[in-house]
């Protein structure tokens, strides 16, 4: 944490030095750029898997969970700001049990999320009713759609540590992951082991994902792992550009959706304006995909 | 004579039931190393299942076991098919990549692979279709590029599972030669296959599955129109009839 005050103190130094934009010398600012392209890079390169494997709508669940980890852990008595210990164990929670419950019952996925998604949610508002009385409701605006106000050095702290262990994990299993969804009998062959890069998928998203929502929000984090990474597939013609295309597009958005609002005054919460950011470019490379016949695999 | 650098594959008495369903029933078969093994068969046969049951993909009775000569060597697996979103922008090199190397296939072929996988490319006539995204392949490209994941590493036991279904007639003739090679290195292969004709050419040996062994042996020794008739007729002479009405 004492490393990411000292490196504040310093940007805010060289903003107020004229070397930074002027935004910056504002430590929350700099506490909100930060956790950006920590998230950013993360989370784009993460939703390329998110995308081949046809995690979307698990991603979403995930995110929408944290509004319910985020009530337990009031209820226990954590810290509204920072609720982690009840937000990551109720999250995992949700994720294993339902990876677990996948592999047993042989239900579609969709149909399984389905059920834990509004089982969650119906106990998350139940214990958020509950809560009224003893807490100030507009917290919950931060929590659904995230707030770069709140974002601190201890948030930062733990986003590095998600961030280095999420890279750690997925970039040596990247192929094992996908393959594990190709085939799981080739991928088994091939020394693969199948169950156990599921488990390590649904952590490693679910973990991503909590540990994004003080800055995106519970309600949009899940978005942030999909649409950079959709926008990339309509672009690339290879891994290599989806990958990067995806990780540009995250971070891009990330960071504009960060500063924008700041720079332009908007009474914008930073998930919604980093979610639009990325809904556009979006919807410009679909629009940029239809004009090249080239992008969809046909001579130009 | 060839070498004989694969396994034998011993099948005893392997059994499989699902829920009520019975999928094999009392399998028994011997695959000599370094031959090429066919498994014939009608549709819910209990052909992969029994394919399941030699990678260690199902639970099931009996035993199955690879009794190497030597320390346990590469095993290849050619499937079917892939399940995955043909819009991926994935191509064969990314493909090939992710199939044989730890390194993420988002940063290129590790050094160690590039040989190995461009020589199986070029064997399989996909050497200069490598840049071309895995759903723009016609069906029968995209299943000699799954044969070209099987050359690499090089595999002393191969398991086909149907790899001519969508070859065109240059890709039948590619996979011949494969076959060929695999032979004359003292591959054991494991096939199987729907194209009787083929079987009957290429294999040393062939066994018909429904549910239990129907036949067991050289195909011009076993591949008789009495034998066939009695495989693919829909309830072989000897099985009960509650097995028969089950999907395999």
């Amino acid at each position: 944490m004492m490393f990411f005050d000292t490196l504040r103190l310093a940007i805010q130094g060289w903003a107020e030095a004229g070397a930074l934009p002027g935004a910056l010398t504002y430590g929350f600012v700099v506490n909100a750029v930060l956790a950006g392209l920590i998230i950013g890079p993360v989370l784009g390169g993460l939703g390329t898997l998110v995308v081949v494997k046809r995690f979307a709508f698990f991603s979403e669940a995930v995110g929408h969970s944290a509004l319910t980890g985020v009530a337990i852990g009031i209820l226990l008595g954590e810290p509204y700001t920072g609720p982690y210990g009840s937000l990551f164990g109720y999250c995992l929670l949700f994720g294993i049990s339902l990876n677990y419950l996948r592999n047993r019952t042989g239900l579609t996925p969709d149909t399984l999320i389905g059920v834990f998604l509004s089982v969650s949610l119906a106990l998350g508002a139940s214990l958020l009713l509950l809560l009224s009385g003893r807490i100030n409701i507009h917290i919950l605006e931060n929590v659904l759609f995230g707030s770069v106000l709140t974002v601190n050095s201890q948030d930062l702290a733990v986003l590095a540590v998600v961030a280095l262990l999420t890279v750690a994990l997925s970039l040596p299993n990247y192929n094992r992951l996908m393959l594990a969804s190709f085939n799981p009998q080739l991928a088994a062959v091939r020394g693969v082991p199948v169950k156990a890069m599921d488990y390590l998928f649904v952590v490693l998203v679910t973990v991503v994902t909590v540990a994004s929502v003080k800055v995106i929000g519970a309600i949009l984090v899940g978005a942030l792992l999909v649409i950079p990474a959709a926008a990339a597939r309509l672009l690339s013609q290879s891994l290599r550009g989806f990958f990067w295309l995806s990780v540009l597009i995250a971070t891009f958005s990330t960071l504009a959706g960060i500063l924008l609002p700041i720079e332009l005054a908007l009474p914008l919460p930073s998930g919604a304006a980093i979610i639009l950011v990325a809904g556009a470019v979006f919807m410009l490379a679909a629009i940029v995909r239809g004009l090249v016949p080239g992008l969809k695999g046909l001579p130009s | 004579m060839t070498p004989s650098h694969g396994p034998a594959i011993a099948f005893a008495a392997v059994g499989l039931k699902l829920g009520q369903t019975t999928v094999l029933r009392d399998v028994s078969l011997r695959v000599v190393p370094g031959s090429v093994h066919a498994l014939v068969g009608p549709n819910g046969a209990g052909k992969s299942s029994l394919i399941k049951a030699l990678l260690g993909q199902t639970p099931h009775q009996g035993r199955v076991a690879l009794e190497w000569q030597g320390a346990p060597a590469v095993m290849g697996y050619v499937p079917q098919a892939l399940a995955f979103d043909a819009g991926l922008p994935m191509t064969v090199n990314d493909f090939m990549a992710a199939m044989t190397q730890r390194k993420p296939a988002f940063l290129g072929f590790a050094r160690a692979r590039v040989e190995e996988i461009t020589a199986a490319l070029e064997r399989v006539g996909m050497a200069d279709k490598r840049t071309r995204r895995m759903g723009a392949l016609s069906g029968g490209e995209r299943q000699r590029v799954l044969l070209a994941q099987g050359l690499v590493p090089a595999p002393s036991l191969l398991v086909l599972d149907e790899p001519m279904a969508a070859l065109d007639e240059a890709g039948a003739r590619v996979f011949e030669q494969l076959l060929a090679d695999w032979k004359q290195a003292g591959v054991t292969v494991f096939w199987v296959e729907h194209d009787l004709e083929a079987v009957g050419r290429l294999a040393d040996h062939v066994t018909g599955l429904n549910r239990g062994v129907l036949f067991d042996g050289p195909p011009r020794e076993v591949l008789t129109p009495q034998t066939l008739l009695e495989l693919f007729s829909t309830r072989p002479r000897g099985a009960p009839a509650k097995a028969q009405e089950a999907g395999a």
